[in-house]
Formats: C-alpha cells, sequence, structure tokens
C-alpha cells in the first residue's frame, strides 16, 4: 500500500522551521545591538539613581548609577554611526564626584549633539552631569543645581565612652585614621577635611563654569549647595530650555537638521543570574565580613557630590 | 454495453508540464517556504535593516555599514540554503514539492534516477549570490522559449519537469 506523503512532507517542513528558528536565533546573538538599523538616530541613556563608580544590581538594591556601565553605553551610542544625537535622561541626586566626572567626561567625549533631559532630579553630581551635554532640558519644577560637596559621617565617640569602650589607637601617619567614627575629631583634622571638600568643590565650580560657559565667580554664587527648581534654574543660566522629552527631541531634530526622529535606548542589559548574583554575592559579603564591621565601613567618611 | 464497445485502450505518457503549472506550483512553494523558512529570519531583518521605505535610505544606510551588509548577505545565503533543502529533501524522496504535488507534475532525469548533485543543480538559483541570481532571468527565459520547457537550470542538470498525459 502506497503510503501518503504528506506525512513525510509535514516532518520535512516541522524539521526546516526548527533549523531556521535555531539558525535566526543564533544569528541574533552574534548581532550586537550597534548594529540594528531600525531607523533610530537619536539614543537615550538613562542616568537613574545614585551615581557610582560600581554600583550593585541585586534584585532588591536601590537604583544606582554605575559610571563604568553608563560611560560604555555614552561610547557604544557614540561609536554608532547612525545615531546623530544624544539625549541623557538624567534623574538622580548626584552621588560620587569621581563617578560624576567619569560619565561627564564620556558625554563630552562623545562627539555628537548630547541633550540632557532632567525630570525630577538632576542635582549636584547629576547637574555636574548635565552640564556636560549641549543643551539642558528640565521641567518648571524638577530639582536641580545643588552645586556642593558634602561629607558626613556618625562619629559613636561619646556612645563609645559612655559603654566604658575604649578606641586603642595605633597609627603609623598621624592621620591615617582621620574620620574614623570611634573617636573625636580633632580641630585639625577638621581643617584638613574640609580644606579637601573645599577643594573638590573648587573642581566642580570650575567644571560648571567652563561646561555651562559662565564665569567662575558667577557659579561660585550659586554654588551654595542649594537647589533651584527649573524655572529658577532657568533664569540663572543652569538649564537651557523649560520642558521635558519632546523639547529634548525637538533641540536635537533642529541641531541635527533632521525632519524624523528614531528613538534607541540604551539599557545596561541586566539578566536574572546578574541580579541574583548580586543580590546573593552582597549577603554573602555582609554575613562574612560581620555585622558589626560592616555597620563600622558604611560609618565611616563618605564624600558625595 | 461499454465493454462490448472496442475502444482504443489509454495511453499514459510523460510530457513536459505547462508553463503555467510550473509557475503556479513555485509561486505556491515560495508561499510555503516564506511561512517555514523566511518567517524566522523576518525578525532578524527588522533589526538590521532601518524602518523606512525610501529606497535611497536604505541604501545610504547600507552602504555607511558594510558589516551590516555582510550579515544581510549571510542570512540571504541561509535562507537560500534552506530552501535548496526545501527542494532537495521533497524532490528527493517524492519527486515533487508540495506546489507540483498540487499541480500534479513532477521532476524526472534524462537519464536514470536522479543523484543528489542533480537535485542541487537544479535548486542552486535559490541562492542570492552571484552568478547564481544570473538564473533569475536566464531559466525563465530558457522555460518559456525552449521546445521542452526546460530552465537552464534544468538543462544543465539533466532533469526536466513532467505530467502525465492521458490519452485515448
Amino acid at each position: 500500500m502506497e503510503q501518503s506523503p504528506w506525512r513525510f512532507i509535514i516532518k520535512t517542513l516541522i524539521l526546516l522551521a526548527l533549523f531556521s528558528f535555531i539558525s535566526a536565533w543564533l544569528i541574533s546573538l552574534f548581532i550586537g545591538d550597534d548594529m540594528e538599523g531600525s531607523g533610530a538616530n537619536i539614543g537615550v541613556i538613562p542616568v537613574k539613581g545614585v551615581i557610582m563608580a560600581d554600583g550593585g544590581y541585586g534584585i532588591f538594591s536601590e537604583d544606582v548609577a554605575d559610571s563604568t556601565e553608563i560611560t560604555k553605553l555614552i561610547r557604544k551610542a557614540a561609536k554608532d554611526r547612525s545615531i546623530k544625537g544624544i539625549i541623557l535622561e538624567i534623574n538622580s541626586p548626584g552621588g560620587s564626584p569621581v563617578a560624576s566626572e567619569e560619565i561627564a567626561n564620556a558625554v563630552k567625549e562623545a562627539n555628537k549633539t548630547t541633550v540632557a533631559w532632567i525630570r525630577d532630579v538632576g542635582a549636584s553630581g547629576g547637574y555636574w552631569v548635565a552640564s556636560a551635554s549641549d543643551h539642558i532640558v528640565a521641567s518648571r519644577m524638577s530639582i536641580t543645581g545643588s552645586i556642593g560637596v558634602q561629607a558626613s559621617y556618625l562619629e559613636f565617640a561619646g556612645f563609645l565612652e559612655d559603654h566604658n569602650v575604649t578606641y586603642q589607637r595605633f597609627v603609623g601617619g598621624d592621620y591615617k585614621d582621620l574620620g574614623t567614627p570611634l573617636r573625636k575629631l580633632e580641630e585639625d583634622e577638621r581643617i584638613i577635611l574640609q580644606a579637601k571638600i573645599d577643594k573638590m568643590q573648587d573642581f566642580f565650580i570650575e567644571e560648571i563654569a567652563q561646561n555651562r560657559k559662565l564665569p567662575k565667580s558667577e557659579v561660585k554664587k550659586l554654588a551654595t549647595g542649594i537647589f533651584y527648581l527649573g524655572s529658577e534654574a532657568k533664569q540663572l543660566g543652569l538649564v537651557d530650555e523649560i520642558g521635558g522629552k519632546k523639547e529634548a527631541i525637538d533641540y536635537l531634530k533642529k541641531e541635527l537638521n533632521i525632519s524624523g526622529a528614531g528613538i534607541r535606548e540604551y539599557k545596561v542589559e541586566k539578566s536574572l543570574i546578574d541580579a541574583l548574583g548580586g543580590l546573593m554575592s552582597e549577603n554573602f559579603f555582609q554575613i562574612g565580613r560581620g555585622l558589626g564591621s560592616s555597620m563600622q565601613e558604611r560609618e565611616r567618611l563618605e564624600v558625595y557630590t | 454495453m461499454a465493454s462490448r464497445l472496442k475502444l482504443p485502450k489509454e495511453r499514459n505518457f510523460e510530457g513536459p508540464a505547462p508553463a503555467w503549472k510550473r509557475l503556479v506550483a513555485f509561486i505556491i512553494d515560495l508561499l510555503v517556504l516564506d511561512f517555514v523558512v523566511v518567517l524566522p529570519f523576518r525578525k532578524v531583518f527588522a533589526r538590521l535593516v532601518p524602518d523606512t521605505t525610501s529606497i535611497n535610505s536604505i541604501y545610504a544606510y547600507l552602504t555607511a555599514r558594510p558589516e551590516i551588509n555582510v550579515w544581510l548577505t549571510f542570512i540571504s545565503v541561509m535562507v537560500g540554503i534552506l530552501s535548496i533543502a526545501y527542494f532537495v529533501i521533497l524532490e528527493g524522496r517524492l519527486n515533487q514539492s508540495i506546489g507540483k504535488l498540487v499541480m500534479k507534475i513532477y521532476v524526472k532525469s534524462m537519464q536514470n534516477n536522479i543523484t543528489f548533485w542533480q537535485h542541487i543543480v537544479r535548486s542552486l538559483f535559490l541562492l542570492p549570490v552571484f552568478p547564481f541570481v544570473l538564473l533569475w532571468l536566464l531559466d525563465p527565459l530558457f522555460m518559456f522559449f525552449t521546445a521542452s520547457n526546460q530552465r537552464l537550470s534544468e538543462i544543465l542538470s539533466r532533469t526536466k519537469t513532467v505530467q502525465n498525459y492521458v490519452v485515448m
């Protein structure tokens, strides 16, 4: 009895479809984001959360703008020939001065027209990053400015004294334990720390003045650490335009002389394994080094812009 | 009554399949291939090619990005190879693709049984690279202007597409 050919045909089609799907999937793995040609000509890079040089990636960890990752994204967008302009979507209260400077430098080196779009907050280090772009757009209610440096820590000396705990000090170098929370800060130490902060503040002011093409003396007057609303910042010359994403895109369209805007969102890829890995490593690290030392470490002097 | 009549016996013979049947069969096969082979690659294509209808902007985009050209060529060749596999597997086993089965035509060797290489040669026009793309023009020309309705690929592979004719 002759067998129906359809059985063989269906088997063949399933096999071919399977092979096609696997091949297409494998090829898509090799095609990088920078090769995508969906017509995008504007790249949007998020700078969200506290700016740090090395952010954690746990599932429950707070938003961190990791400068290592963000600078990578900026360079990726800068290298992509189809991307003509970059929008930095900023929602950050600032963070580490070094990390902020790293991102700001990457923006300046991008060799593409850049716009900072400040959303809720673009303050301190967040504003430093924004200032590096060619144009700043913020909502009239955005919190921005806050040009200043802060450093703080909790001092436990009185608490330890009350509980009859003494701090035994052994140092090679008089100021090696400068800023330890376990003893009172001496006056000379206070002067040293303040001088460092002042120097950082000076760098910050210098950068803002240079980026915004404002006289340093003028920026110095504004750099009291106070934050400004978007509308105030516009009057003070810290922001160029009041608006949102639309205004940022319109600016790029006008500057680049392009009629249509295709947006490509650049994001730090976080796989589930990364997230779980980050969560587990953070917890094991804390358990490993002991809760007490962890607390002590956290209360040491930390500097933020 | 009919059995008492001395009617001439039915005669079957193979002859060249008409061009229109071959064309319809090919269109059916293309539809099948579009669904089975091309569809999975569509998403990858969409990622590489700009979302525009302007040929000029696509051309400008691809000229500026040779690395994408390489990937597009690679994917096209991959689709071509899988399409060849479709014809080789089905015609190798059944002497018919789905289109030919529907149109009741089939492939035959001009010598003995068709070999694997004969199947390959007759399907080489599916590779979208030079010189095989020349067959896109030459194959139909040969099919419509030769008495045996053979495509150039068929002449080269010494195969033909036939159908059964029944005459009294």
